[in-house]
């Protein structure tokens, strides 16, 4: 019975690595987000994130100011829930950024500074498990569960109902539609075993972006942006993880107005993540990200550190620690 | 025995006759095989704790492809006796002659104060009496051994002292499959010889059954074309816990075993009786008392012991895997028709929880090593190194299906095993059982010298050898007698105080409590295979006679009973013992009722 009491836990963990935590500009996904978990499991994340750069962090399509220094410190909540559907594993979030951001322009000798403050735009992701283990229905599922070779179709819409003044180039909100839609592959390495787990995950996506027609004025038009991220992350313990992480933008050329379009975004950025699963319950990452491609001044230069938490929880397993504690 | 002695005596004979005729091949030429060729090789294949009912031969839903050739080519036997714990059984293999005499009177790992320094409780196999891998190099045969020996450390007692000319042997009990590490923190490495000479380390990239293969494989080809014929003695450290596996081979039965013990066991007796394994009337053994009825688990907890089974199930595959190897090697070299294989397992399947045994008491040294050494406690760690799971008393009463109680006892469930011969001794039709045939792993001994044409001695060191207790299987095999055994003929078994007696239809046994009654308990496995009925009362004459049997045995043995046991404390332990019936309490095994459905209906306002 002391197996099936790390069993349980295992499981529980699972339920708290899934929750959704996505890493701003330059990440979307964090490293063992695409792992699947018991179907009925749910995660709160709650993600600090400090970025500084020449780009609105907010806004994934990294329109560069390159005389800008932008800071924004913002904090993501939101809730994930994992479902079968078809026998695959589905899941839903909703997430919702806030935070604040101010920027400092110094061009010809004069310095102009911006703010922008409050809440930025909803995303609604939805993902679904198309090659792989099928839906985790019950604790054997989640005991028997191996990622192998995974393959999630996954589709994000962001909702343009964020803060947002027209009369402002930066803004917490982006006053247009926008998304992705990506493939995430997870690659099992060796044994699945807490403290031996190796994978690599590629994320393959297409971001695409509806027109904003009310920036200062104009129209921003952005071309779709391919991304690519990667982690290859390994267990140090049975509850620590590291991951090395890199990304890669490439196009999302921006037009504002009937000006000439903007250059296409060529953009590499390496980071780390470290993790910790606090409890049955509470999982901890700290992360660090930065372009290494930005030494021309219209490249998009940001870095940013990242803080997450994620409680996670399902109720047979929650009802199990209440009869073991006689409560 | 006085046939089997006659035999013995005539073979001596011609053996001497052959020596004076030809002095550089004393004792080597059987008179049959002399004027037909060559004489046969001789494989025996052990499973270590392998269980009666696990070969697909055997009514098991294990996949044992090989092992199955091996029966539809030979002969099953299904009332096939060994000792309840392994190196007793070995020891009888190898010597035939009772353990109390060859110097597994108890377990070197249970030797009682008592038993100390006594001849015949040596511990080991003792250098008082001939051994077949001796007996059958004299009579010119190559002996070959890989896998477990678990009968001395001692530079005189390891295999190459006892009549092996090639081994790779694993000299302890158990242990690692994937290296050299062992149990206990005074014991933490596993001694291996090869030829004769203490291993420093492994070969690369080892795994035991595999490893045991490849070298027996190098063994007979290193010698292969030299005219001499071989005895291989396969003594698989598999599907002994704990259940090492390559990780490619742990996922065959996923799922499988999740329905739970019951219906297993439930499923083999169907096979067996459909296939004649078993009587039609044969009925499954009580469930152990202590064991939960499966039914009741949570799935996740089916699940988890399930997949102890699923692993073991594995390592029976694998092991077969490997014996494939092995008899397609003897196919393709032409060896294969001139063949004898032996195939058992060396005692019941094992149902007791060595590991907790060993290192379950926190604030002990073996609990430390534990959690050094074997703590990969993890379920998708099972089978790698530092791993350890062994599948408890519940699969192994599925292991041992339809019998009772399992390794270490004397229901027929610890001593009762599977047994096959093929080769060119066996006449009986291809594919046959035999459920008549009361064997004994004693037998072995006089039926290979018998085949060999090699002589056992009058005298091992300047005394006088002690008797061989079995009896040769030849004619029974070569279909002129059903049984080696008259209805006067019985075998008698102790070990770790646990004593029985079998003759003909009918058994005694005394077993500590609570797997006893510290009474002598009486069965007729004619009728009552699985040892529901304890006749003892109602027959005390018979207990009376067979009881008569014991002591004489006891006394012609010199059987020591152990002042110190394993079964001490057991009763305090354990679960009080209640019968196990099917469906008690209704409690928790009733099913919801449902309304018919025309009466359903919702409240009204």
């Amino acid at each position: 019975m002391k197996t099936m009491n790390t069993t349980l836990r295992c499981s529980l963990a699972l339920v708290a690595l899934a929750a959704f935590c996505p890493m701003l500009a330059l990440a979307q996904a964090p490293p063992r987000f695409y792992w699947k978990s018991l179907a009925g499991a749910n995660a709160v994340p709650v993600i600090y994130q400090d970025i500084s750069g020449n780009s609105n962090p907010l806004d994934p399509a990294h329109v560069v100011s390159p005389e800008a220094n932008i800071d924004a410190e913002v904090v993501t909540v939101g809730v994930a829930k994992m479902l079968p559907l078809f026998d695959r594993t589905a899941t839903i979030a909703l997430l919702e950024t806030m935070g604040r951001m101010s920027s400092t322009i110094e061009a010809g000798g004069k310095t102009a500074s911006e703010s922008a403050r409050g809440y930025g735009d909803p995303m609604l992701e939805f993902g679904i498990n198309l090659v792989g283990p099928s839906a985790i229905m019950g604790i054997p599922d989640m005991m028997r569960y191996e990622p192998k070779f995974s393959l999630d179709l996954i589709a994000d819409v962001f909702f343009p109902v964020g803060e947002y003044d027209s009369e402002r180039a930066l803004n917490i909100g982006q006053n247009r539609w926008y998304g992705r839609v990506g493939a995430p592959v997870v690659w099992q390495l060796g044994a699945w075993v807490p403290g031996q787990r190796t994978t690599l995950e590629t994320v393959p996506s297409l971001w695409l972006f509806d027109d904003n027609t009310d920036y200062l004025g104009e129209t921003l038009s952005t071309d779709p942006m391919f991304q690519l991220e990667s982690h290859l992350t390994r267990d140090l313990a049975v509850t620590h993880w590291a991951s090395l992480d890199a990304t890669w933008m490439t196009g999302g050329a921006s037009t504002v107005g009937d000006g000439e379009e903007g250059d296409a975004t060529d953009t590499l950025g390496l980071g780390f993540t470290l993790g910790y699963q606090v409890n049955d319950n509470l999982a901890f990452t700290f992360g660090y990200m930065s372009t290494v491609n930005d030494s021309d001044p219209g490249d998009l230069q940001m870095d940013g550190f990242r803080v997450s938490l994620t409680y996670g929880w399902h109720k047979v397993i929650e009802g199990s620690k209440r009869l073991s504690e006689g409560h | 025995m006085n046939k089997t002695l006659s035999l013995v005596r005539r073979c001596l004979l011609m053996a001497a006759v052959a020596a004076m005729v030809s002095p550089g091949a004393a004792g080597a030429a059987n008179p049959e095989a002399g004027s037909k060729g060559r004489r046969p090789n001789i494989i025996i294949l052990l499973g270590d704790d392998l269980g009666f009912s696990d070969m697909g031969a055997f009514g098991g839903e294990i996949k044992t492809p090989n092992l199955d050739a091996l029966a539809a080519d030979g002969v099953r036997f299904t009332q096939f006796y060994t000792h309840a714990s392994c190196s007793p059984t070995r020891s009888m293999l190898l010597s035939g002659v009772d353990t109390h005499r060859n110097g597994l009177g108890n377990m070197s790992e249970w030797t009682a104060p008592n038993q100390m320094g006594k001849p015949g409780y040596e511990g080991n196999l003792s250098r008082s009496v001939a051994t077949l891998p001796q007996l059958l190099k004299d009579s010119g045969y190559h002996t070959y051994m890989v896998g477990k020996w678990h009968m001395g450390k001692a530079p005189d007692l390891i295999p190459a002292a006892r009549g092996f000319e090639r081994d790779f042997s694993l000299l302890d009990g158990a242990g690692s499959y994937w290296d050299m590490l062992n149990f206990t923190a005074n014991t933490p490495v596993s001694l291996y010889t090869e030829d004769g000479r203490y291993l420093t380390k492994l070969p690369k990239n080892y795994y035991a059954t595999e490893t045991y293969t490849d070298k027996m494989i190098s063994f007979i080809e290193a010698n292969r074309g030299d005219g001499k014929p071989f005895f291989a003695y396969v003594a698989h450290q598999a599907p002994h816990d704990p259940y090492h596996l390559p990780r490619g081979e742990r996922n065959g039965y996923v799922g499988q075993y999740d329905k739970g013990w019951d219906a297993v066991r439930a499923e083999r007796l169907q096979r067996q009786k459909e296939m004649g394994i078993m009587p039609k009337d044969a009925t499954l053994a009580e469930r152990m008392w202590f064991v939960p009825d499966p039914t009741l688990l949570a799935p996740a907890a089916s699940a988890m012991l399930g997949r102890k089974m699923e692993l073991y199930a594995g390592m029976v595959e694998n092991m077969d895997r490997h014996i494939g190897r092995l008899v397609n090697y003897l196919k393709k070299i032409g060896e294969y028709e001139n063949t004898i294989f032996i195939t058992f397992g060396d005692n019941g399947a094992e149902g007791t929880d060595l590991f907790e045994m060993i290192a379950g008491t926190p604030g002990t040294k073996n609990y430390l090593y534990a959690s050094i050494a074997w703590s990969q406690n993890h379920i998708n760690s099972w089978g790698d190194p530092h791993s350890y799971v062994g599948y408890g008393p519940m699969w192994a009463q599925v292991s041992m299906t339809p019998f009772s109680q399992y390794k270490g006892y004397f229901a027929e469930g610890g001593i009762r095993n599977a047994l096959i011969v093929s080769g060119p001794i066996v006449k009986r039709a291809k594919g046959s059982i035999n459920t008549a045939g009361y064997a004994h792993v004693a037998d072995i001994m006089p039926t290979l010298l018998e085949v060999a044409g090699a002589r056992y001695p009058e005298t091992i060191n300047g005394a006088k050898a002690p008797p061989l207790i079995g009896k040769s299987w030849v004619n029974m095999l070569a279909g002129k007698e059903d049984t080696p055994r008259s209805s006067k003929d019985y075998t008698a078994w102790e070990v770790f105080g646990n004593r029985a007696v079998r003759q003909g239809d009918w058994k005694i046994r005394w077993q500590y409590k609570p797997y006893g009654t510290e009474t002598w308990e009486l069965f007729n496995l004619a009728q009552d295979v699985a040892e529901h009925h304890d006749l003892a009362a109602t027959q005390p004459e018979k207990v009376k006679e067979l009881v008569a049997l014991w002591d004489e045995y006891a006394k012609e043995n010199n059987v020591i009973l152990p002042n110190r046991v394993m079964a001490e404390g057991m009763v305090r332990k354990m679960p009080e013992r209640f019968p196990v019936e099917a469906g008690f309490p209704p409690l928790m095994t009733s099913k919801q009722f449902v309304p018919p459905a025309d009466m359903m209906a919702d409240p009204k306002p």
